[in-house]
């Protein structure tokens, strides 16, 4: 059996769910045995490869992460909403209660740590947030769920592995399901 | 009470005429989930989730507010309460601000057992995101409308088991909100003991104290249960 290619994608989250991922300690070495990571925040890589397998963290937050998802599921076999942000939006999609602008002017402008001197930053280089924080099958088309905050890493790995040995995990099943 | 025979999945029961479907099922030990139910407060059957199929009615029931009659024929668990239930659960979590990780009921919450219970892995609607207040003028006591799934339990318990009816329900759709009498802040309430039967009631981090973080939160609603039933034997 070729090894299969996994990515692992960090979007609009905080890396917790990668934090969580390296949780798996020695199992790494099971899943490096079925395939390669080819593209993660922790490996180098440049545009998005071919994969089998993409577990994307974090929500839909802004242009750049709109290309990227869209790209990610032309390229990936299965598609992992991976974490809460991904499948429900979770903690990035609160500023989704206020307007863009009042969101920019409380986190840079009227701050307590810049002494309200802040200004909101607008290089072209940056990319532009969307208006509203979205999960991921609102946008794509996700071939699988894994909520957490972060998801344990004895359920990551339950979820890698199963998708590694071409079976489909069933969360409810393995008492595995969990949020927050 | 006389005893009649119901029929709950296919098994053959014996139970007092006059009780609920709930009532009965909860005694044989077969599950029903709810939300709104609370042993020995009122039942309204607002919830939606203790749903049953009888024969002979096209529409489902629910079971804490219908009671059991002579040959009843009554299903709890078909694949069309299951689609229901699962429905359910997913628009309680798609209306309010419902992020577990940040919630002081995290591990603790009724809703997130539910939905473990129902399997529910991710919402298939829209989030609304209503602008909801957090009423915090109690000196011991917060209401985060945020987490408010209005199963009205602490209304209810308020009126029922405290004698006191602080609570009460305003407006409809997605902007009924509980209230403090006549919606004025929690703390100003001429009416509120501050017993804290409202926050064992409540089954979300919606009524919590202020002096707990996130995730510590301990909720004992089963406390209200034991209260009503010591009154009855005049304990």
């Amino acid at each position: 059996m070729s090894k299969k290619k996994l990515a692992t994608v960090w979007l609009g989250g905080c890396s917790g769910c990668h934090m969580s991922l390296l949780d798996i300690d020695e199992r790494i070495l099971d899943v490096a045995a079925l395939a390669d990571i080819v593209k993660s925040p922790i490996v180098d890589g440049k545009e998005f490869p071919e994969v089998d397998i993409a577990l994307v963290e974090g929500s839909v937050t802004s242009d750049e992460h709109l290309q990227e998802i869209k790209l990610i599921r032309k390229r990936a076999k299965t598609l992992i909403a991976f974490g809460d942000c991904a499948v429900m939006t979770n903690v990035t999609g609160m500023r989704n209660y206020f307007p863009l602008k009042e969101v920019f002017d409380a986190s840079y402008k009227y701050a307590v740590s810049n002494d309200q001197y802040g200004q909101v930053p607008s290089h072209e280089a940056l990319l532009k947030l969307n208006d509203k924080v979205v999960p991921l099958q609102e946008v794509v088309e996700v071939d699988f769920v894994l909520p957490g905050c972060p998801p344990s890493a004895d359920t990551i790995f339950y979820v890698l592995f199963e998708f590694l040995n071409d079976r489909i995990p069933n969360l409810s099943e393995a008492k595995k399901l969990k949020y927050g | 009470m006389a005893k009649i025979i119901v029929y709950i999945d296919d098994k053959k029961l014996e139970a007092e005429s006059g009780k609920t479907i709930l009532e009965v099922c909860r005694e044989n030990d077969i599950e029903i989930l709810t939300m709104c139910h609370l042993e020995g407060i009122t039942d309204i059957g607002a919830c939606r989730l203790c749903l049953v199929e009888i024969e002979g009615n096209n529409k489902l029931l629910s079971a804490c507010t219908t009671k059991i009659a002579a040959n009843m024929v009554i299903k709890t668990k078909t694949e069309r309460i299951k689609k229901y239930q699962r429905i359910t659960t997913e628009l309680f979590f798609a209306e309010r601000n419902h992020v577990c990780s940040v919630c002081v009921a995290n591990g603790k919450c009724e809703l997130q057992k539910l939905g473990y219970k129902v399997g529910l892995d991710h919402i298939r609607y829209p989030f609304l995101f209503p602008q909801c207040e957090v009423d915090t003028s109690h000196e011991w006591y917060v209401l985060d409308h945020n987490r408010c799934i209005m199963c009205t339990r602490c209304v209810r318990v308020c009126a029922e088991v405290e004698g006191a009816h602080n609570w009460d329900v305003m407006n409809r759709g997605n902007q009924v909100r509980i209230i403090s009498d006549f919606n004025t802040p929690w703390g100003e309430s001429t009416t509120c003991t501050s017993c804290g039967k409202c926050l064992h009631a409540c089954p979300t981090g919606a009524i919590w104290p202020k002096d707990i973080v996130q995730g510590q939160l301990n909720k004992n609603p089963g406390m209200i249960t034991e209260l009503i039933e010591k009154r009855k034997l005049g304990l």
